[in-house]
Protein backbone atom coordinates (compact mmCIF):
# COMPACT_ATOMS: atom_id res chain seq x y z
CA UNK A 1 0.00 0.00 0.00
CA UNK A 2 1.26 3.84 -1.05
CA UNK A 3 1.48 5.71 1.86
CA UNK A 4 1.58 8.56 -0.48
CA UNK A 5 -1.76 8.64 -1.96
CA UNK A 6 -4.46 11.01 -2.33
CA UNK A 7 -7.24 9.07 -1.14
CA UNK A 8 -9.09 11.00 0.63
CA UNK A 9 -9.98 8.23 3.68
CA UNK A 10 -6.47 9.03 4.34
CA UNK A 11 -7.41 12.08 6.23
CA UNK A 12 -9.83 10.14 8.65
CA UNK A 13 -8.37 10.90 11.65
CA UNK A 14 -8.86 7.28 13.21
CA UNK A 15 -6.86 5.98 10.37
CA UNK A 16 -4.11 8.35 10.72
CA UNK A 17 -3.96 7.57 14.44
CA UNK A 18 -3.99 4.02 13.83
CA UNK A 19 -1.36 4.09 11.41
CA UNK A 20 0.94 6.39 13.34
CA UNK A 21 0.65 3.71 16.42
CA UNK A 22 1.46 1.07 13.78
CA UNK A 23 4.84 3.00 12.88
CA UNK A 24 6.08 3.77 16.18
CA UNK A 25 5.99 0.03 16.84
CA UNK A 26 9.41 -2.40 16.21
CA UNK A 27 9.93 -2.21 12.57
CA UNK A 28 9.66 -5.84 10.63
CA UNK A 29 8.18 -7.50 8.12
CA UNK A 30 5.82 -9.26 10.36
CA UNK A 31 4.38 -5.29 11.64
CA UNK A 32 4.37 -4.68 7.92
CA UNK A 33 2.49 -7.37 6.58
CA UNK A 34 0.05 -6.03 9.79
CA UNK A 35 0.10 -2.16 8.85
CA UNK A 36 -1.23 -3.36 5.23
CA UNK A 37 -4.03 -5.91 6.35
CA UNK A 38 -4.88 -2.89 8.94
CA UNK A 39 -4.78 -0.49 6.32
CA UNK A 40 -6.41 -2.52 3.62
CA UNK A 41 -9.45 -3.26 5.88
CA UNK A 42 -9.54 0.61 6.37
CA UNK A 43 -9.66 1.35 3.05
CA UNK A 44 -12.09 -1.42 1.66
CA UNK A 45 -15.39 -0.20 0.88
CA UNK A 46 -17.98 -1.34 3.12
CA UNK A 47 -20.04 -4.59 1.16
CA UNK A 48 -22.78 -3.23 -0.20
CA UNK A 49 -25.63 -4.39 -0.94
CA UNK A 50 -27.10 -6.34 -3.78
CA UNK A 51 -29.46 -3.68 -4.79
CA UNK A 52 -26.76 -0.87 -4.29
CA UNK A 53 -24.48 -2.94 -6.45
CA UNK A 54 -27.10 -2.52 -9.20
CA UNK A 55 -28.09 0.75 -9.05
CA UNK A 56 -24.40 1.59 -9.24
CA UNK A 57 -23.61 -0.98 -12.12
CA UNK A 58 -26.73 1.10 -14.02
CA UNK A 59 -25.29 3.85 -13.73
CA UNK A 60 -22.32 3.50 -15.14
CA UNK A 61 -22.65 4.94 -18.88
CA UNK A 62 -21.93 1.70 -20.73
CA UNK A 63 -24.31 -0.31 -18.71
CA UNK A 64 -27.02 2.59 -18.82
CA UNK A 65 -27.15 2.10 -22.64
CA UNK A 66 -27.27 -1.65 -21.94
CA UNK A 67 -30.34 -1.25 -19.68
CA UNK A 68 -31.92 0.66 -22.05
CA UNK A 69 -31.76 -1.48 -24.58
CA UNK A 70 -32.84 -4.14 -22.09
CA UNK A 71 -35.82 -2.60 -20.82
CA UNK A 72 -36.91 -1.01 -24.56
CA UNK A 73 -36.95 -5.21 -25.37
CA UNK A 74 -38.90 -6.65 -22.22
CA UNK A 75 -41.25 -3.70 -22.89
CA UNK A 76 -41.86 -4.85 -26.42
CA UNK A 77 -42.00 -8.37 -25.43
CA UNK A 78 -44.56 -7.48 -22.74
CA UNK A 79 -46.75 -5.64 -25.24
CA UNK A 80 -46.81 -8.26 -27.48
CA UNK A 81 -47.87 -10.67 -25.04
CA UNK A 82 -50.71 -7.99 -23.44
CA UNK A 83 -51.35 -7.40 -27.33
CA UNK A 84 -51.98 -11.35 -27.63
CA UNK A 85 -54.10 -11.94 -24.42
CA UNK A 86 -56.58 -8.58 -24.99
CA UNK A 87 -56.80 -9.47 -28.99
CA UNK A 88 -57.30 -13.03 -28.84
CA UNK A 89 -60.94 -12.88 -27.26
CA UNK A 90 -64.19 -14.33 -28.26
CA UNK A 91 -64.54 -11.80 -31.31
CA UNK A 92 -61.21 -13.60 -33.02
CA UNK A 93 -62.41 -17.40 -32.20
CA UNK A 94 -64.90 -18.41 -35.04
CA UNK A 95 -62.11 -17.08 -37.59
CA UNK A 96 -60.79 -20.59 -38.44
CA UNK A 97 -56.95 -20.88 -37.36
CA UNK A 98 -54.87 -23.52 -36.90
CA UNK A 99 -51.39 -24.80 -35.27
CA UNK A 100 -48.09 -23.21 -36.56
CA UNK A 101 -45.32 -26.29 -36.59
CA UNK A 102 -44.38 -25.68 -33.08
CA UNK A 103 -48.10 -25.69 -31.83
CA UNK A 104 -47.46 -22.45 -29.79
CA UNK A 105 -48.92 -19.88 -32.04
CA UNK A 106 -51.99 -19.41 -33.91
CA UNK A 107 -51.35 -18.60 -37.26
CA UNK A 108 -54.65 -18.00 -39.29
CA UNK A 109 -54.31 -19.17 -43.13
CA UNK A 110 -55.73 -16.68 -46.10
CA UNK A 111 -57.32 -19.45 -47.61
CA UNK A 112 -59.22 -20.13 -44.19
CA UNK A 113 -60.75 -16.71 -44.52
CA UNK A 114 -64.23 -16.08 -46.64
CA UNK A 115 -62.42 -14.49 -49.93
CA UNK A 116 -65.91 -11.89 -48.74
CA UNK A 117 -64.49 -11.33 -45.67
CA UNK A 118 -60.66 -11.14 -46.44
CA UNK A 119 -59.39 -7.45 -45.99
CA UNK A 120 -57.05 -6.31 -48.46
CA UNK A 121 -54.76 -3.32 -47.52
CA UNK A 122 -54.91 -0.31 -49.98
CA UNK A 123 -53.20 2.44 -50.18
CA UNK A 124 -55.10 6.23 -50.67
CA UNK A 125 -53.06 9.25 -51.85
CA UNK A 126 -54.03 13.15 -52.34
CA UNK A 127 -51.09 15.56 -53.20
CA UNK A 128 -53.05 18.85 -51.44
CA UNK A 129 -50.90 20.89 -49.90
CA UNK A 130 -52.99 23.81 -48.67
CA UNK A 131 -55.91 21.36 -47.03
CA UNK A 132 -54.68 21.18 -43.52
CA UNK A 133 -56.23 17.63 -42.47
CA UNK A 134 -57.54 15.57 -45.02
CA UNK A 135 -59.22 12.17 -44.08
CA UNK A 136 -61.25 9.59 -46.09
CA UNK A 137 -65.46 8.39 -46.37
CA UNK A 138 -66.77 5.38 -47.49
CA UNK A 139 -68.78 2.92 -46.63
CA UNK A 140 -66.28 0.66 -45.05
CA UNK A 141 -66.51 3.47 -42.17
CA UNK A 142 -70.21 4.40 -42.97
CA UNK A 143 -68.72 7.86 -44.33
CA UNK A 144 -67.79 9.36 -40.91
CA UNK A 145 -65.68 12.53 -41.55
CA UNK A 146 -62.55 11.96 -39.93
CA UNK A 147 -62.70 8.48 -38.82
CA UNK A 148 -59.87 7.61 -41.04
CA UNK A 149 -57.41 10.55 -41.46
CA UNK A 150 -54.90 10.68 -43.86
CA UNK A 151 -51.00 11.24 -43.11
CA UNK A 152 -49.22 14.30 -44.51
CA UNK A 153 -45.52 13.18 -45.73
CA UNK A 154 -42.56 15.21 -45.14
CA UNK A 155 -42.73 15.64 -49.93
CA UNK A 156 -47.07 17.34 -48.69
CA UNK A 157 -48.74 14.51 -49.85
CA UNK A 158 -51.46 13.02 -47.88
CA UNK A 159 -51.32 8.46 -47.98
CA UNK A 160 -53.87 6.37 -45.75
CA UNK A 161 -53.43 2.44 -46.10
CA UNK A 162 -57.14 1.04 -45.53
CA UNK A 163 -58.24 -2.72 -45.15
CA UNK A 164 -60.66 -2.90 -47.50
CA UNK A 165 -62.71 -6.02 -48.47
CA UNK A 166 -62.11 -7.72 -52.20
CA UNK A 167 -64.80 -5.62 -54.67
CA UNK A 168 -66.05 -2.11 -55.63
CA UNK A 169 -65.76 0.71 -52.98
CA UNK A 170 -67.19 3.95 -53.66
CA UNK A 171 -65.27 6.73 -51.65
CA UNK A 172 -64.53 10.66 -51.17
CA UNK A 173 -61.93 12.87 -49.55
CA UNK A 174 -62.72 15.14 -46.75
CA UNK A 175 -60.54 18.28 -46.60
CA UNK A 176 -60.40 20.18 -43.74
CA UNK A 177 -63.70 18.54 -42.07
CA UNK A 178 -65.46 20.11 -44.17
CA UNK A 179 -64.81 20.21 -48.50
CA UNK A 180 -65.60 16.81 -50.12
CA UNK A 181 -63.74 16.16 -53.50
CA UNK A 182 -63.14 12.85 -55.49
CA UNK A 183 -59.87 11.43 -56.26
CA UNK A 184 -58.41 12.87 -58.97
CA UNK A 185 -56.01 9.89 -59.82
CA UNK A 186 -59.04 7.51 -59.55
CA UNK A 187 -62.18 7.10 -61.40
CA UNK A 188 -65.42 8.85 -60.61
CA UNK A 189 -68.65 6.99 -59.14
CA UNK A 190 -72.01 8.65 -59.74
CA UNK A 191 -74.27 9.25 -56.92
CA UNK A 192 -77.77 9.08 -58.25
CA UNK A 193 -78.56 9.00 -54.55
CA UNK A 194 -77.17 12.68 -53.29
CA UNK A 195 -75.77 14.21 -56.47
CA UNK A 196 -72.27 14.52 -54.89
CA UNK A 197 -69.39 12.91 -57.37
CA UNK A 198 -67.15 10.13 -56.16
CA UNK A 199 -64.50 8.01 -56.55
CA UNK A 200 -64.56 4.34 -57.15
CA UNK A 201 -61.51 1.85 -56.06
CA UNK A 202 -61.46 -2.14 -57.73
CA UNK A 203 -59.69 -4.00 -54.65
CA UNK A 204 -58.38 -7.73 -55.07
CA UNK A 205 -56.08 -10.11 -53.89
CA UNK A 206 -52.61 -9.88 -55.81
CA UNK B 1 -57.11 10.88 2.45
CA UNK B 2 -60.37 11.26 3.47
CA UNK B 3 -61.31 13.16 0.33
CA UNK B 4 -59.80 9.75 -1.20
CA UNK B 5 -62.26 7.57 0.85
CA UNK B 6 -65.00 9.68 -0.51
CA UNK B 7 -64.21 9.48 -3.95
CA UNK B 8 -63.14 6.05 -4.37
CA UNK B 9 -67.22 4.80 -4.52
CA UNK B 10 -68.19 7.23 -6.42
CA UNK B 11 -65.38 6.40 -8.74
CA UNK B 12 -66.67 3.21 -8.65
CA UNK B 13 -70.35 3.96 -9.47
CA UNK B 14 -69.41 6.26 -12.23
CA UNK B 15 -67.09 3.15 -14.16
CA UNK B 16 -70.28 1.13 -13.36
CA UNK B 17 -72.41 3.92 -15.07
CA UNK B 18 -70.02 3.81 -17.82
CA UNK B 19 -69.56 0.03 -18.26
CA UNK B 20 -73.48 -0.09 -17.99
CA UNK B 21 -73.48 2.68 -20.83
CA UNK B 22 -71.22 0.81 -23.05
CA UNK B 23 -73.22 -2.60 -22.67
CA UNK B 24 -76.51 -0.83 -23.40
CA UNK B 25 -74.62 1.44 -26.26
CA UNK B 26 -73.94 -2.05 -27.99
CA UNK B 27 -77.28 -3.54 -29.03
CA UNK B 28 -78.48 -0.18 -30.27
CA UNK B 29 -75.25 0.64 -32.79
CA UNK B 30 -75.18 -2.59 -33.91
CA UNK B 31 -79.34 -1.85 -34.81
CA UNK B 32 -77.95 1.34 -36.71
CA UNK B 33 -81.24 2.77 -34.74
CA UNK B 34 -81.49 6.23 -32.96
CA UNK B 35 -77.68 7.23 -33.37
CA UNK B 36 -78.73 8.74 -36.89
CA UNK B 37 -77.74 12.59 -36.91
CA UNK B 38 -80.71 13.44 -38.97
CA UNK B 39 -81.71 16.87 -37.84
CA UNK B 40 -85.36 16.40 -39.39
CA UNK B 41 -86.85 14.23 -36.50
CA UNK B 42 -89.67 12.99 -38.77
CA UNK B 43 -87.25 12.01 -41.65
CA UNK B 44 -84.93 10.30 -39.19
CA UNK B 45 -87.80 8.58 -37.23
CA UNK B 46 -88.89 7.21 -41.44
CA UNK B 47 -85.36 6.28 -41.96
CA UNK B 48 -85.07 4.53 -38.82
CA UNK B 49 -88.45 2.40 -40.05
CA UNK B 50 -86.54 1.66 -43.08
CA UNK B 51 -83.91 0.24 -41.16
CA UNK B 52 -86.03 -1.75 -38.47
CA UNK B 53 -88.07 -3.67 -41.29
CA UNK B 54 -84.94 -4.09 -43.11
CA UNK B 55 -83.40 -6.05 -40.11
CA UNK B 56 -86.96 -7.74 -39.40
CA UNK B 57 -86.65 -9.45 -43.00
CA UNK B 58 -82.93 -10.40 -42.58
CA UNK B 59 -81.60 -7.39 -44.73
CA UNK B 60 -78.15 -6.69 -44.10
CA UNK B 61 -78.20 -3.22 -42.32
CA UNK B 62 -74.95 -1.82 -41.97
CA UNK B 63 -75.63 -0.53 -45.42
CA UNK B 64 -78.35 1.62 -44.97
CA UNK B 65 -76.94 3.18 -42.07
CA UNK B 66 -74.00 3.69 -44.12
CA UNK B 67 -76.50 5.21 -47.30
CA UNK B 68 -78.30 7.32 -44.39
CA UNK B 69 -74.67 8.40 -42.73
CA UNK B 70 -73.11 9.55 -46.46
CA UNK B 71 -76.51 11.20 -47.30
CA UNK B 72 -75.55 13.60 -43.11
CA UNK B 73 -71.95 13.92 -44.60
CA UNK B 74 -73.33 15.16 -48.01
CA UNK B 75 -75.67 17.65 -46.17
CA UNK B 76 -78.55 15.94 -48.04
CA UNK B 77 -81.76 17.08 -46.45
CA UNK B 78 -84.06 14.51 -44.37
CA UNK B 79 -86.37 13.97 -47.03
CA UNK B 80 -83.47 12.76 -49.91
CA UNK B 81 -82.11 10.53 -47.05
CA UNK B 82 -85.31 8.78 -46.26
CA UNK B 83 -85.33 8.50 -49.80
CA UNK B 84 -82.48 7.32 -50.74
CA UNK B 85 -82.39 4.41 -47.84
CA UNK B 86 -86.11 3.13 -49.10
CA UNK B 87 -84.59 2.63 -52.34
CA UNK B 88 -81.51 0.62 -50.96
CA UNK B 89 -83.93 -1.12 -48.90
CA UNK B 90 -85.38 -2.53 -51.60
CA UNK B 91 -82.73 -2.95 -53.97
CA UNK B 92 -81.09 -5.55 -50.95
CA UNK B 93 -84.50 -7.26 -50.58
CA UNK B 94 -84.44 -7.55 -54.80
CA UNK B 95 -81.26 -8.74 -54.93
CA UNK B 96 -81.12 -11.48 -52.40
CA UNK B 97 -84.52 -12.68 -54.32
CA UNK B 98 -82.60 -12.64 -57.38
CA UNK B 99 -79.32 -14.36 -56.00
CA UNK B 100 -81.34 -16.60 -53.82
CA UNK B 101 -81.10 -19.88 -52.36
CA UNK B 102 -78.74 -18.24 -49.83
CA UNK B 103 -76.29 -15.18 -50.58
CA UNK B 104 -74.35 -13.63 -48.06
CA UNK B 105 -74.71 -10.14 -46.95
CA UNK B 106 -71.46 -9.28 -49.00
CA UNK B 107 -73.32 -10.74 -52.13
CA UNK B 108 -76.88 -8.87 -51.13
CA UNK B 109 -75.03 -5.44 -51.19
CA UNK B 110 -73.03 -6.10 -54.73
CA UNK B 111 -76.31 -7.25 -56.19
CA UNK B 112 -78.14 -3.89 -54.44
CA UNK B 113 -75.17 -2.11 -56.08
CA UNK B 114 -75.14 -3.70 -59.52
CA UNK B 115 -79.17 -2.56 -59.68
CA UNK B 116 -78.46 0.89 -58.60
CA UNK B 117 -75.99 1.57 -62.06
CA UNK B 118 -79.44 0.00 -64.26
CA UNK B 119 -78.06 -3.50 -64.31
CA UNK B 120 -81.24 -6.00 -64.84
CA UNK B 121 -82.39 -7.93 -62.59
CA UNK B 122 -82.18 -10.92 -64.58
CA UNK B 123 -78.64 -10.94 -64.84
CA UNK B 124 -77.58 -10.96 -61.49
CA UNK B 125 -79.65 -14.72 -61.60
CA UNK B 126 -77.66 -15.18 -64.43
CA UNK B 127 -74.11 -14.79 -62.56
CA UNK B 128 -74.91 -16.60 -60.06
CA UNK B 129 -75.88 -19.26 -62.14
CA UNK B 130 -72.33 -19.44 -63.19
CA UNK B 131 -70.48 -20.22 -60.20
CA UNK B 132 -71.21 -22.72 -58.08
CA UNK B 133 -73.32 -22.20 -55.43
CA UNK B 134 -70.45 -22.26 -52.57
CA UNK B 135 -68.86 -19.66 -54.70
CA UNK B 136 -69.12 -16.01 -53.93
CA UNK B 137 -70.40 -13.72 -56.70
CA UNK B 138 -69.00 -10.44 -55.27
CA UNK B 139 -66.34 -10.22 -57.60
CA UNK B 140 -68.35 -10.77 -60.84
CA UNK B 141 -71.20 -8.61 -59.77
CA UNK B 142 -68.70 -5.73 -58.53
CA UNK B 143 -67.05 -5.81 -61.85
CA UNK B 144 -69.96 -5.76 -63.98
CA UNK B 145 -71.43 -2.93 -61.64
CA UNK B 146 -68.22 -1.38 -62.99
CA UNK B 147 -68.36 -2.17 -66.31
CA UNK B 148 -71.58 -1.04 -66.64
CA UNK B 149 -70.67 2.37 -64.82
CA UNK B 150 -67.78 3.09 -67.51
CA UNK B 151 -70.35 2.67 -69.76
CA UNK B 152 -70.46 -0.41 -71.71
CA UNK B 153 -73.47 -2.11 -72.21
CA UNK B 154 -74.48 -4.84 -69.83
CA UNK B 155 -75.10 -7.27 -72.14
CA UNK B 156 -71.71 -6.95 -73.54
CA UNK B 157 -69.85 -6.58 -69.90
CA UNK B 158 -72.12 -9.64 -68.52
CA UNK B 159 -71.39 -11.67 -71.70
CA UNK B 160 -67.69 -11.49 -71.47
CA UNK B 161 -67.46 -12.28 -67.49
CA UNK B 162 -69.51 -15.14 -67.46
CA UNK B 163 -67.97 -16.58 -70.69
CA UNK B 164 -64.65 -16.15 -68.32
CA UNK B 165 -66.40 -17.48 -65.28
CA UNK B 166 -67.38 -20.45 -67.63
CA UNK B 167 -63.77 -21.05 -68.47
CA UNK B 168 -62.85 -21.31 -65.02
CA UNK B 169 -61.75 -17.64 -64.30
CA UNK B 170 -60.31 -16.89 -60.77
CA UNK B 171 -62.32 -14.30 -58.75
CA UNK B 172 -58.87 -12.59 -59.53
CA UNK B 173 -58.87 -12.89 -62.84
CA UNK B 174 -62.64 -10.80 -63.14
CA UNK B 175 -61.03 -8.05 -60.70
CA UNK B 176 -58.05 -8.10 -63.14
CA UNK B 177 -60.43 -7.37 -66.42
CA UNK B 178 -62.40 -4.78 -64.10
CA UNK B 179 -59.39 -3.14 -62.76
CA UNK B 180 -57.67 -3.08 -66.29
CA UNK B 181 -60.85 -1.72 -68.24
CA UNK B 182 -60.62 1.23 -65.90
CA UNK B 183 -57.42 2.25 -66.35
CA UNK B 184 -57.78 1.88 -70.35
CA UNK B 185 -61.18 3.84 -70.04
CA UNK B 186 -58.92 6.32 -67.56
CA UNK B 187 -56.36 6.92 -70.77
CA UNK B 188 -59.16 7.55 -73.11
CA UNK B 189 -60.00 3.70 -74.87
CA UNK B 190 -63.23 3.64 -75.86
CA UNK B 191 -64.86 1.56 -72.86
CA UNK B 192 -66.43 -1.45 -75.47
CA UNK B 193 -62.78 -1.77 -77.00
CA UNK B 194 -61.20 -1.61 -73.81
CA UNK B 195 -63.19 -4.64 -72.54
CA UNK B 196 -63.22 -6.96 -75.79
CA UNK B 197 -59.14 -6.22 -75.59
CA UNK B 198 -58.79 -6.70 -71.91
CA UNK B 199 -61.32 -9.95 -71.74
CA UNK B 200 -59.03 -11.76 -74.59
CA UNK B 201 -56.15 -11.14 -72.57
CA UNK B 202 -58.06 -12.93 -69.32
CA UNK B 203 -59.27 -15.61 -71.87
CA UNK B 204 -55.44 -16.33 -72.84
CA UNK B 205 -54.52 -16.69 -69.63
CA UNK B 206 -57.23 -19.63 -68.93
CA UNK B 207 -57.01 -23.65 -69.90
CA UNK B 208 -58.55 -24.01 -73.29
CA UNK B 209 -62.13 -25.53 -73.30
CA UNK B 210 -60.80 -28.81 -75.25
CA UNK B 211 -57.75 -28.94 -72.50
CA UNK B 212 -60.85 -28.50 -69.98
CA UNK B 213 -62.65 -31.62 -71.54
CA UNK B 214 -59.59 -33.89 -71.37
CA UNK B 215 -59.54 -33.31 -67.61
CA UNK B 216 -56.34 -30.76 -67.65
CA UNK B 217 -55.45 -29.00 -64.33
CA UNK B 218 -57.39 -26.11 -63.80
CA UNK B 219 -56.43 -22.63 -62.56
CA UNK B 220 -57.96 -23.20 -58.74
CA UNK B 221 -60.35 -20.66 -57.81
CA UNK B 222 -59.69 -18.87 -54.06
Amino acid sequence: MNDETNHPMERDPLIERVRAALRAAPEGASHQRAVARVLSVAFASPRRSVFRRALDAWRTPAFTRLGAVAVAGAALVLGFVTRGAYVAGPDTEPMTSSGSPTGEFPVVRASDIPSDERLIPTQFILDDHKAASVSIVGEFNQWKVGATPLTRLANGVWTATVPLSAGRHVYAFVLDDTLMVADPRAPKAGDADYGREGSVVMVFAP
Amino acid sequence: MSMHRVAAPKRIRLLALALLAGVSAGPVFAQGTSVLPIADAKSRQAVERVIASAEAKGLPTQPLVAKAMEGVTKRATGERIRVAVDSLAKRLEQARALLAPSPSAAEIVSGADALAVSVPGPMLKKIRASWPKTQSVVMPLDVLTELVARGIEANKALEQITTLMARGATPAHIAGLGASVQSDVAAGLAPDAALEVRARGVMSLLPSPAAQAAGAPRGTKP
